[in-house]
């Protein structure tokens, strides 16, 4: 079950690229199968805790450089095969019936999707209808690779304490937390696929997610939020010269962290209680 | 970042020797005692002539960008050196570090110590298999002083 956990990973997030690198109506359709993908991993990792499986999010890196989508459709059905020969190791064979049946239809649905040209990669760092200073330009490149990298390690981080807990109170932050940091990894990585400059979030080590003490990872996000907030504020200040669109998104994201500030606060206060119960 | 010209975009997005190892021969870490960042790198190492050289190497960063690229540069150079080499490599890094804006000498400095901690691990694993795995801190601070903050704002 390990491979099929590290190929499904894989796959969602190579679907997900492939929706990001699309202008076209082909990324509805790639997000929508990647964030099924995305629920294949989480009920296969469920599966693995269930039958006392040990696992990680370690994998491989994942080649997504193309000049045509059909070039990372073609990969993506290469992977959906490796995990169909796959599914055999899961024991719960409900579910394997439900994947299987899922990439059966993906399969077949991206075969007849419209190609077209890919300008993710090209480097051109430059959004549509927005002109930007070099200095501008520099910090908003700066911003998205760092905060792209940070949303993904934290979707990771919420889906391993929501596998682990069965505290519904924490569960239900914890879904918010992975629900905003998807829609925020989606709209910052948009903007770089827009930029050219579109790449795979990079591995997670161990020790950001296998968390002895979930007090101090509360405490030090709520650090790093504040953090993430400061950052916005910077981009917002530096690009509203040039784009008061753009700001305007900055400020939108930045008012975003601090509802997650709060929930943080609660979901530390819990711990807190279930302490001193 | 000084300036992201477009070979540092392309360490960013695709930085060299990125991700875990199964298995290495022998594991580093260089840490900001300032904020918990650290680096580990992960060596797969083969003997020649009774020298070690490094057949593979891997790192991971918990950090910043600045230290992605330093440590998607330095491994690079780092492929299939001795561990002579190396070590020159690591003292041509930490001998420029003066010339670099902090972050970066920090960040660098980091990577560095890694190399040097995954390095020395071996030569310990060579003469006691359960050696576990060295650290070392870095002295130069990311952090900018006020002054130099100032200076750089009024120039």
């Amino acid at each position: 079950m390990t491979t099929l956990l590290i190929k499904t990973h894989e796959l969602w997030l190579e679907t997900l690229m492939a929706g990001l690198m699309s202008r076209t109506k082909n990324r509805e359709t790639l997000y929508n199968f990647a964030d099924i993908i995305f629920r294949h991993m989480r009920w296969i990792e469920r599966c693995m805790i269930l039958n006392n499986k040990t696992y990680n999010y370690d994998r491989d890196s994942i080649p997504i450089k193309v000049t045509k989508l059909s070039g990372i459709l073609n990969n993506i059905n290469h992977r959906i095969g490796e995990i169909d020969l796959q599914l055999l190791s899961c024991p719960d064979k409900d579910l394997v019936k439900r994947i299987a049946s899922d990439l059966k239809y993906i399969r077949k649905t991206l075969t007849v999707l419209p190609d077209e040209n890919i300008t993710a990669f090209d480097a051109s760092r430059k959004l549509d209808d927005i002109e930007l200073t070099k200095e501008a330009t520099d910090a908003l490149t700066l911003f998205l690779f760092e905060e792209s990298y940070k949303e993904y390690e934290l979707i990771m981080i919420y889906n391993y304490l929501q596998a682990h807990s069965s505290d519904a109170f924490l569960n239900r932050i914890f879904q918010i937390m992975i629900d905003e940091s998807m829609f925020h990894l989606r709209s910052f990585a948009e903007m770089m696929s827009e930029m050219g400059i579109l790449g795979v979030p990079r591995v997670i080590h161990k020790s950001l997610y296998i968390i002895d003490d979930v007090k101090q990872f509360l405490k030090d996000g709520i650090d790093e939020e504040i953090a993430a907030k400061e950052m916005c504020v910077e981009l917002s200040d530096a690009v509203a010269k040039d784009s008061k669109e753009l700001a305007d998104f900055f400020d939108f994201i930045n008012n975003q962290e601090d509802y997650h500030i709060s929930l943080m606060k609660d979901a530390l206060a819990h711990y807190e209680e279930l302490e001193n119960e | 970042m000084s300036d992201l010209d477009p070979s540092i975009i392309e360490h960013m997005a695709n930085p060299h020797n990125y991700g875990p190892m199964e298995n290495p021969d022998a594991m580093g870490i260089g840490e900001n005692p300032e904020n918990g960042e650290k680096v580990v790198i992960y060596l797969k190492v083969k003997e020649e002539n009774g020298e070690p050289v490094i057949e593979d190497i891997k790192f991971q960063a918990i950090a910043c960008m600045t230290t992605v690229v330093a440590g998607s540069i330095i491994t690079h150079e780092a492929e299939n050196i001795s561990f002579e080499t190396g070590n020159e490599l690591i003292g041509a890094t930490l001998g420029m570090l003066d010339s670099v804006p902090p972050a970066e000498a920090a960040c660098s400095e980091m990577v560095a110590l890694s190399l040097q901690a995954a390095m020395d691990t071996y030569r310990a694993k060579k003469d006691d298999p359960n050696f576990g795995t060295i650290t070392y801190k870095i002295e130069n601070s990311c952090i900018i002083p006020e002054e130099q903050n100032n200076d750089n704002t009024s120039n």
